[in-house]
């Protein structure tokens, strides 16, 4: 049986050797997920051939953003599209050697995709514990998306019709221009229409267009719909936010995995922008990108030291005040807020941390750059100055552990413990691995029972009944997390002085707010 | 010469629906009360369907759950609230 004669216009394709095609959208957050991972298949093993449903231009910067490897060409007039027929992409059809289906993948599915892998003789190529979702469902194909009136498909299109149909746009118009009077000051305009009640760079034409130019992709592109109201963030609205915050050209590398982040469902800025809790989202930033980009990690890393951190952390604040709708006069309705709405971006001290980085955690290279997002609430400082063993320095973060949230809440929260280097150093001499460390805290953090008085209504008594009881030196405690994996480690700041920190979370789980990793692209 | 700016914010104008007219009485009424999963809110929804059925005789109170509070109603909850007279969405806390 022949090679089905269609394959041979496929570019790039080679008769007689296995194939993986892979049909996908620019715009399909699941496809942006779910195709980088296809860079680890040895191209011995399976040719990858990727197959745009979408233009040369959007197809190139596509490319190129997400650094893939293998060839990607536009699958032109969707002819090959018709020919698979997929309902959704990403869809990935593994070929044998005779150009037949042997099987297809729907979607973001890790697990079948190193079930694939390993079929072809390849190690695991999607890690189930990098930050993304296991599993994502992706987006309509493009062939059966309605038709606007001259016939062709709707993607990309925006007249009215496309921008008022079912399917969301994925370019939208220009930002509006606002040209002041003579007798307008610039600051004092923006800091009453759009700033965070501090000044802010007035965001002109010519500062957004270099930041536009910097992110390499055309300014009406939208990167995500940023919650609670879900107002498009395009590339040239997040570079006049970046402005207004501060930023350099060069910053657009890490605002635009950013938005994406914050706009990650697994985030769920929706709800973080709108709970009365303190949960703010803060930022931890890791790898090379620290150094190329000047991201501070020593003393002083919660404060206002580095133009990097504090940039960043506005322009995420800012977005999600002039995109989101989450003002803190209105929809924002945290009782007392959280100082971390300014701007709250660290950096892990990777230089004098003992163990694998943050980022290494989540699954990711070490020489990746990346950052994550977790809703937190403001940090427990915990000093710990005279203990001389590892063991005296965690029981001291065990007493601020059990706080988090409240102190007789015993349910599923988590908790980042951002640990100093003079107290991460006497763990590692001590002999602890991190994963030990945070086996401990787990095992040793709890609230005595003593505390849960009979007839007593306070909040967290109504739901002993779903704790787990345990024995903390002699007494018996209720056991204040879940699981080890509940503890999430970062080692940063300054050299000198034993202080280290806890946050705690918001909401977790899927129904909460779950820790998002996203990769920064190189240089 | 004029400083000229690039529009920072959401300009989607949001329009306001219009509300439905009120009811002028709740007797023989279907009325949906959706429980948006905070802790508590069963307690005053609970009261709620009681006074509803025994002092104001509504025919129907539907009860309707959302599987977390800290995001929007998925369409099959909201779907399930379809062919109400009313709808009385209870808080907590």
């Amino acid at each position: 049986m022949g090679e089905p004669t269609y394959l041979l216009s496929v570019p790039g394709y080679k008769p007689g050797k296995k194939a993986l095609l892979v049909f996908f959208e620019t715009d399909c957050p699941t496809c942006q997920l779910a195709l980088p991972y296809l860079n680890s298949l040895d191209s011995n093993a399976v040719q990858v051939l990727g197959l745009s449903q979408d233009d040369e231009t959007h197809t190139r910067a596509f490319v190129e953003q997400l650094n893939l490897k293998y060839p990607v060409n536009v699958d032109r007039g969707l002819k090959l599209t018709r020919e698979f027929d997929p309902q959704s992409v990403p869809t990935m059809y593994l070929l044998d050697e005779s150009g037949h289906v042997q099987s297809s993948l729907i979607g973001l599915d890790k697990a079948a995709m190193n079930t694939m892998a390993a079929a072809l003789g390849q190690k695991t190529i999607a890690p189930l514990d990098d930050g993304t979702p296991a599993w994502k469902p992706g987006c309509g194909s493009r062939h059966l998306e309605p038709a606007t009136q001259d016939g062709h498909s709707g993607a990309g299109d925006v007249s009215e019709e496309s921008a008022n149909g079912p399917l969301l746009r994925r370019i939208a118009e220009p930002a509006s221009r606002i040209t002041l009077r003579d007798d307008e000051d610039p600051f004092e305009y923006c800091i009453q229409k759009f700033g965070d009640a501090l000044p802010v760079i007035p965001p002109t034409e010519a500062k957004v267009s270099a930041m536009v130019t910097a992110s390499g992709l055309a300014a009406e592109n939208v990167i995500a719909r940023v919650p609670p109201v879900y107002g498009e963030a395009t590339v040239e609205k997040i570079a006049a936010n970046a402005v207004m915050a501060g930023c350099t050209p060069e910053m657009m590398r890490v605002l635009l995995p950013l938005v994406r982040a914050v706009c990650d469902e697994n985030f769920n800025a929706h709800g973080v922008q709108a709970t009365t809790h303190f949960a703010a989202p803060i930022i931890i930033i890791n790898g090379p990108v620290r150094q190329e980009l000047g991201f501070w990690c020593k003393q002083n890393v919660f404060s206002n030291v580095a133009r990097a951190n504090s940039t960043v952390g506005r322009a995420l604040q800012l977005i999600l005040l002039n995109l989101g709708g989450g003002r803190p006069d209105g929809i924002d309705m945290s009782a007392l807020g959280n100082s971390a709405k300014f701007s709250c971006c660290i950096a892990e001290n990777e230089e004098e941390n003992p163990w694998e980085p943050f980022h290494v955690d989540r699954g990711l290279q070490r020489d990746q750059s990346a950052l994550s997002l977790f809703a937190a609430e403001p940090p427990r400082g915990v000093s710990e100055h005279t203990a001389q063993k590892g063991a005296v320095v965690l029981k001291a973060v065990c007493q601020a552990l059990a706080t988090v949230w409240s102190y007789r809440i015993c349910m599923n929260h988590e908790a980042i413990v951002v640990l100093c280097p003079e107290h991460a150093k006497t763990l590692a001499r001590d002999g602890f691995t991190k994963q030990q460390v945070r086996q401990f805290l787990f095992e040793n953090t709890g609230v005595p029972k003593r505390l849960y008085a009979e007839k007593d209504t306070g909040e967290g008594t109504q739901l002993v009944p779903y704790y787990r009881e345990i024995m903390i030196q002699g007494e018996p405690c209720y056991q204040k997390f879940r699981s080890a994996e509940s503890i999430h480690i970062v080692v940063t700041g300054g050299t000198a002085g034993k202080f280290s920190a806890v946050l705690g979370s918001w909401a977790v789980g899927p129904t909460g707010s779950q820790l998002v990793t996203y990769p920064i692209s190189p240089k | 010469m004029p400083i000229t700016l690039v529009h920072p914010g959401n300009e989607k104008v949001a329009t306001a629906a219009a509300p439905p007219p009120r009811l002028s009485t709740l007797s023989g009424k279907k009325i949906g009360l959706l429980d948006i999963s905070k802790p508590g809110g069963s307690h005053f929804l609970d009261r709620m369907e009681q006074l509803l059925r025994q002092t104001y005789g509504a025919a129907d109170v539907v009860r309707v759950k959302k599987p977390t509070y800290t995001k929007n109603a998925p369409q099959a909850v909201i779907d399930q609230l379809r062919g109400m007279d009313a709808v009385i969405e209870g808080l907590a806390d």
